[in-house]
């Protein structure tokens, strides 16, 4: 079943990387549907900063007034945390946009495709890795 | 419970071994341990071992095993490397939105989430397989074969319950962790402390903490199993070597049963680098042993608790939506016999 994965492949490119699959911690697939898509505007009451997995609880004000109370799955907190994002960072009162897809059972839970504020920005900005160095420190690399 | 643990493949990695030689070093992994001793001298503890202790991060993107299409290629140019770099980071970017809705809930949060590395290891080879020289895994045995496609297929199912679902979703074992270690999408940090007879090797991923014994004691009794197996450690020159056995069955890393044996080898690099090297052997799930080797990073750390299993509402949220599955599945067969 599908965890996260880089799956395209860049067929016929000399260097197309097999990209390693790499694991979230638990299956998204069989928590959320992907006949499921879903769209909501509101606002963050609290964030949930738990491992395995971050939660973000929002209320969503539906058109004839009712507020429904949302549940967001995001990754670990450790990875904010290196990068300088902290509990704090989303405050209670913020309004986010969310597109993505709802638990299978139909509960008011849903994995956060995409996160953005509602003028489009992206809520969480940010590129791979840490900025450790990488760079070969290892000995045989220095022998070529 | 019926034999349905188990689990996704490929996210628990766990070697088999049957107690083999005396750790498995390969003429690659030797040569590399006798470079790196001969290149830097590391500074020693109070009480005179090697000081491998600190923070060391092993993200990369170099694959575990060498890609078909890089096939009989061992090292890629720095041109190359760089591209490799590029290419992989477009494949894995969860922000792409072109691979449907199926791929769209398997890529879920965006990459701010992520932290798998952007760099291959620095030696650039294509593989962190060493050996076999062509950088895949041994083929399975047809045992281990048979009992990989039964795992699969149960999982598959709607999981009836937690033990169907596996151990790292279950938060009981760290998908990069090991024993051995092997780098992930997250969580790629170890810590290493020693203390005079010990070593304790901290990893971030479910905060697994292994205590080495370094003193020559013989391992558990053979019908003593532990999920992350029963390790002892003992010096080598300056290399730690760390031996493994008394896995459980369901420990499972890459396919592998409770006979599987890993030896790791730690050793100093220089002032930010730590040879991590691994040797598997299990001749009941490979028909041969393999190894692996890459450089950790020194990191200023800290390493944050990964407290897993508290706030784990990912397994709740699996089970119902099995159980909505199931209830899908009844209406659809309800439908079809009327």
């Amino acid at each position: 079943m599908p965890k996260l994965a880089g799956v395209i492949a860049g067929a016929g490119l000399v260097l197309a990387p097999a990209a390693a699959p790499v694991w979230a911690h638990h299956a998204f697939a069989a928590e959320f549907d992907a006949k499921k898509p879903i769209r909501l505007q509101g606002m963050v009451t609290k964030m949930e900063w738990i491992n395995p997995h971050a939660w973000i609880h929002l209320d969503v004000k539906r058109p004839d007034g009712t507020v429904e109370k949302w549940m967001i799955e995001g990754g670990t907190p450790n990875t904010l945390l290196r990068r300088g994002f902290t509990k704090n960072s989303v405050l209670p009162g913020t309004v986010i946009v969310v597109d993505g897809y709802q638990a299978k059972d139909g509960s008011l839970k849903g994995n956060g495709r995409d996160l953005t504020f509602p003028d489009g920005r992206k809520l969480f900005l940010g590129s791979s890795g840490t900025g450790a160095p990488k760079d070969g420190r290892d000995p045989a690399e220095a022998k070529r | 419970m019926s034999h349905r643990f188990l689990a996704s493949l490929g996210v628990l990695a766990a070697v088999s071994l049957a107690p083999a030689p005396v750790a498995g070093q390969t003429p690659a992994a030797k040569s590399k341990k006798t470079a790196a001793a001969k290149t830097w001298t590391p500074p020693r503890t109070p009480w005179g071992q090697p000081d491998l202790q600190g923070i060391w991060d092993f993200a990369t993107i170099t694959p575990m095993e060498r890609p078909k299409e890089l096939e009989g290629k061992d090292v890629l140019t720095a041109e190359e490397a760089s591209e490799f770099e590029q290419r992989t980071l477009v494949q894995r970017n969860p922000d792409r939105r072109d691979g449907g809705s199926q791929a769209d809930v398997g890529r879920a949060y965006n990459q701010f989430w992520w932290d798998y590395g952007s760099k291959v290891i620095g030696t650039k080879r294509t593989s962190l397989v060493v050996d076999p020289p062509d950088g895949r895994i041994p083929p399975l045995a047809p045992e281990a074969r048979q009992r990989s496609e039964a795992r699969a297929a149960v999982a598959r199912l709607p999981a009836a319950g937690p033990e169907d679902r596996n151990l790292w979703e279950r938060c009981i074992l760290g998908g990069n962790a090991g024993p051995p270690m092997t780098p992930g999408a997250y969580n790629n940090n170890v810590q290493l402390f020693q203390a005079p007879g010990y070593v304790v090797i901290l990893n971030e991923m479910i905060n697994d903490a292994r205590i080495v014994p370094l003193d020559g004691r013989p391992h558990l009794a053979p019908d003593i199993r532990q999920w992350r197996g029963d390790s002892r450690g003992r010096w080598e020159d300056n290399t730690l070597v760390v031996d493994t056995t008394n896995f459980t069955n369901q420990t499972n890393f890459r396919g592998a049963g409770r006979n599987l044996h890993v030896v790791e080898r730690f050793t100093r690099a220089g002032a930010d680098t730590l040879l991590y090297e691994f040797t598997i052997d299990d001749p009941m799930t490979w028909t041969r042993p393999w190894s692996a080797a890459f450089p950790m990073t020194k990191t200023p750390g800290p390493i944050y608790e990964y407290a897993c299993h508290e706030g784990n509402y990912g397994m709740f949220n699996i089970l119902t939506g099995a159980r909505a599955d199931d209830k899908a599945a009844e209406e659809a067969a309800k439908k079809g016999t009327r």
